[in-house]
């Protein structure tokens, strides 16, 4: 049989196809050469040597799959082990999903439903029941790929937000790594299960053992200092992988900027330096930030507070509308323009005929990106009994919720990290996207977990900020318990950094302040994190009011002051060059 | 003055009886729905239908009150008045349509407050004179609800003054009948657009500004009725004007070539 040319490696140009058909975001990988096509619910990976038609029928066939339930836990656990059955069902479910997705499949696709197969299935259940029936059945074409049960309930566990001991959270679920051919050998219940596995087994999932594990396991962090050298990325704890990027992350040596292994929904990677204040020098490339948007199971119900308590002391910092004068066109006739005109008229000069009066909008262009701590410190109560991320996050709401209505441009980010090469940011909000309900469920989904590398968010968020922020005026709120805390970044070395990136940033024009909200931090600690950068701590919400007017005010002025500093000491330093060159 | 021929418009609720009622009410109308969906052209259409003429305002952020009202120039030594285009719907009884109405700055919106109410009033301040609507003005303003904007939203003094159409993107048969129509291809190709476009509405957290509207897949059917291949053509309309990053870019290029089969493919 004669195969159609090799599609080449560029198989995540698929991801936009997936999603659509899978009604989620859904992403394309390489599996491995010659293997049929399967999916972790996540991640479809397809043959890259196969042609792009057969990738294409492929990736339909499982995206299909996906959104007809036809590989929902309840039925993959009765496939598991069983390949024989496995590949009875898909021959049945395949059709059955596909002439369910009709209208959304593209035309060569569409042609391959076998009709009279799909016609007497109601549901995936109903494949199943027939799919156990001793009757003799078509193979399901190649193109159909194949069903991994393991793969798609290790891929439901991380989901579970499972905690994991061999299968970390930050393991991709490579299509060459470990459990390589369980799903196609005959069912052997215990053999080769992992320990994400025992955990959620009914014997170690919710049981005593189970709940100890997790426990144990659960991520947490001790004020009085790490075992590891300073920087290093040992991890002694391991988190709840809820909050993080979950299967769709991957460990992979970082460049500067580089993708995950497919790119829509990817999470993007980017490295940065890290202060050691011990050497008193820059790691260079020291951690990798990955930023990823949330997926859908990580939404939950938040109602965005009333940023209208807020709105009056951010309001007073930008400037309304002005009557300008000796304007070509406005509102008005500008009675001092129109008679010296006439005058001129007369005496036969010319005139230019702005004598109108015209209200333009001086608005303050001001892009702020909130950063927001959601590392397992903030899970902790505060003071007052409510957690400190309760508080933080209701901050945060209310905060971008005033800005945006203010008319500012608003993003916000949230992060944590479990060692240098895993500094997860999330973005809640970009710049660009809109604030509606979803953006509400993605701060109510986040949970806090892991560590803060405070360092590398900021150095992130100042990233982002310069890179999309839009803006003249730019300015970065941190809202952090001012706990810099990670594996390798504790003590003086974490404070140090993250005054360092501060610093850096405010070097760069950005204005940069700080709130706590709820942690009651002692203002000495953190003056030692925020340095010079504006920051306050308040104990709840309702009293950031009080605050945040004078903050912002100290943050822009003192970033005008820098940004002035920092083109001034450019245009010397581009003199000193020419003037070198000249000589 | 209306047109001849009636603007092409395919109800798919009964907001053409909505519409109707709330004009011979005297009631002003919101109309809301994502952009490309067909707003502008129902209005069109209702116009036509009502026989009366239609005067159009594209709303901006500095549009200002007098830009509406009217406003005193300078002509040749002499000052004189010059309605705005609103003033004229409002003296001549037409239907004044106010397109994107978020985009318009508050104090811009309040003038439209006495006209929307049983008032019908339009108070013109620069002249001193207060303006009683013409039988047949019926106030209509367009608003993208999802649509980022510098005041992002409605008053609600200004929502509550107004009979609501929500209007969405047509289900899929009366879209490949519109685009056919619109663009002149056949049904065949018509149909494939609309797929196409569906398929690409399901993506909307994939990173694109705005999903792929009817008027989009308008654009690229008239590139087909060119003579354009169809992929190319989708790609100029579709891809170009969705997404701005490669990546995404390259996505859509991706699923135009799963959906769309070019002659000869």
């Amino acid at each position: 049989m004669s195969r159609e040319p090799a599609a080449g490696p560029d198989v995540d140009r698929l991801d936009l196809l997936a999603s659509a058909i899978g009604g989620r975001p859904l992403e394309v990988g390489a599996g491995r050469p010659g293997e049929p096509t399967w999916t972790d619910g996540t991640i479809v990976f397809v043959d890259p040597d196969a042609g792009r038609a057969e990738q294409v029928v492929s990736v339909a066939v499982q995206a299909s799959l996906l959104v007809g339930g036809g590989l929902g836990p309840a039925i993959v656990r009765q496939l598991g082990g069983r390949p024989g059955l496995a590949r009875r069902y898909l021959g049945l479910e395949g059709h059955r999903a596909l002439a369910a997705s009709e209208p959304l499949l593209p035309p060569a696709v569409r042609r391959l439903i076998d009709r009279d197969v799909a016609a007497g299935l109601a549901d995936p259940e109903a494949s199943l029941v027939r799919a156990r029936a001793r009757r003799a059945l078509r193979p399901p074409p190649e193109s159909f790929g194949t069903i991994r049960p393991r793969r798609l309930l290790a891929a439901d566990r991380r989901d579970e937000g499972t905690t994991t001991g061999d299968v970390g959270p930050l393991r991709p679920p490579s299509p060459t790594g470990d459990l390589p051919d369980l799903d196609e050998q005959p069912d052997d219940e215990d053999r080769g299960r992992d320990v994400g596995g025992l955990l959620a087994s009914p014997v170690g999932g919710r049981g005593l053992l189970g709940r100890l594990l997790e426990h144990l396991l659960r991520a947490s962090r001790d004020a009085r200092g790490g075992a590891g050298p300073a920087g290093a990325d040992a991890p002694t704890h391991r988190g709840s992988a809820r909050s993080r990027g979950r299967g769709t992350l991957t460990s992979s040596p970082p460049g500067a900027e580089a993708r995950g292994p497919t790119a829509a929904f990817g999470p993007r990677l980017r490295t940065y330096p890290e202060w050691d204040v011990r050497r008193r020098g820059y790691r260079a490339d020291w951690c990798t930030v990955r930023e990823r948007a949330p997926e859908p199971g990580d939404l939950a119900p938040l109602a965005m507070p009333d940023g209208h308590v807020l709105r009056r002391p951010l309001a007073r910092l930008g400037s309304g509308l002005d009557r300008v004068h000796r304007r070509p066109q406005g509102d008005d006739i500008d009675l001092d323009a129109a008679v010296e005109a006439r005058v001129a008229t007369l005496a036969g000069a010319p005139t230019d005929g702005a004598v109108y009066v015209e209200n333009l909008r001086r608005r303050r262009v001001l892009a702020v990106l909130i950063l927001l701590d959601v590392s397992g410190s903030a899970g902790e109560p505060g003071p007052a009994g409510r957690s400190v991320h309760e508080h933080q996050r209701s901050a945060a709401a209310a905060l971008t919720a005033a800005l945006h209505d203010l008319g500012d441009r608003v993003a916000l980010y949230a992060f944590n990290s479990q060692g240098r090469t895993a500094v997860h940011v999330t973005r809640v909000k970009g710049f660009d996207d809109r604030l509606d309900g979803r953006v509400a469920q993605r701060l109510g989904g986040l949970v806090p977990a892991a560590y803060t590398r405070l360092g590398a968010a900021i150095r992130h968020g100042a990233h982002v900020l310069d890179e999309t922020g839009g803006t003249s005026r730019r300015l970065l709120l941190v809202l952090s318990d001012g706990f810099a805390y990670d594996h390798g970044y504790e003590g003086r070395y974490g404070e140090a950094d993250a005054r360092r990136a501060l610093t850096e940033a405010r070097r760069r024009g950005l204005g940069c302040l700080c709130v706590s909200v709820g942690a009651g931090t002692a203002p000495l600690a953190l003056s030692r994190v925020f340095g010079p950068a504006a920051h306050a701590t308040v104990p709840t919400t309702g009293q950031l009011a009080v605050v945040v007017g004078p903050l912002f005010q100290v943050a822009l002025r003192s970033a005008e002051a820098q940004r002035r500093t920092f083109q001034r000491s450019e245009r010397t330093r581009e003199q000193l060059e020419l003037d070198r060159r000249t000589a | 003055m209306t047109s001849a021929t009636r603007p092409y418009y395919v109800p798919v609720g009964v907001e053409e009886q909505v519409f109707a009622a709330a004009f011979r009410q005297g009631m002003a109308v919101v109309l809301k729905g994502p952009t490309g969906c067909g707003k502008t052209r129902f209005v069109e259409a209702m116009a036509h239908d009502l026989d009366r003429p239609l005067v159009t305002v594209s709303c901006h952020d500095d549009l200002t009150a007098a830009d509406l009202v009217g406003r005193f120039l300078l002509h040749d030594g002499e000052t004189r008045w010059v309605d705005g285009p609103l003033t004229r719907a409002v003296r001549e009884g037409a239907i004044c349509y106010l397109d994107e109405v978020v985009e318009a700055r508050q104090d811009t919106t309040v003038v439209i407050h006495p006209l929307a109410d049983h008032r019908r009033q339009l108070p013109i301040d620069r002249l001193g004179v207060v303006v009683d609507a013409a039988p047949g003005f019926c106030l209509v303003v367009s608003y993208n609800p999802g649509y980022q904007s510098v005041l992002k939203d409605l008053k609600d003094s200004t929502r509550q003054r107004m009979v609501a159409i929500e209007l969405t993107f047509p289900p899929a048969d009366v879209e490949e009948k519109i685009v056919s129509h619109e663009a002149g291809v056949d049904h065949e190709q018509a149909a494939q657009l609309v797929q196409l476009g569906q398929a690409i509405r399901r993506l909307e957290t994939a990173g694109l500004r705005e999903v792929a509207s009817t008027r989009v897949l308008i654009a690229a059917g008239r590139l087909i009725a060119e003579g354009l291949p169809a992929r190319a053509a989708a790609r100029a309309a579709v891809a170009g004007p969705l997404s701005d990053d490669p990546l995404v870019t390259a996505g859509l290029v991706e699923m135009i070539a799963v959906y769309l089969e070019d002659e000869g493919c």
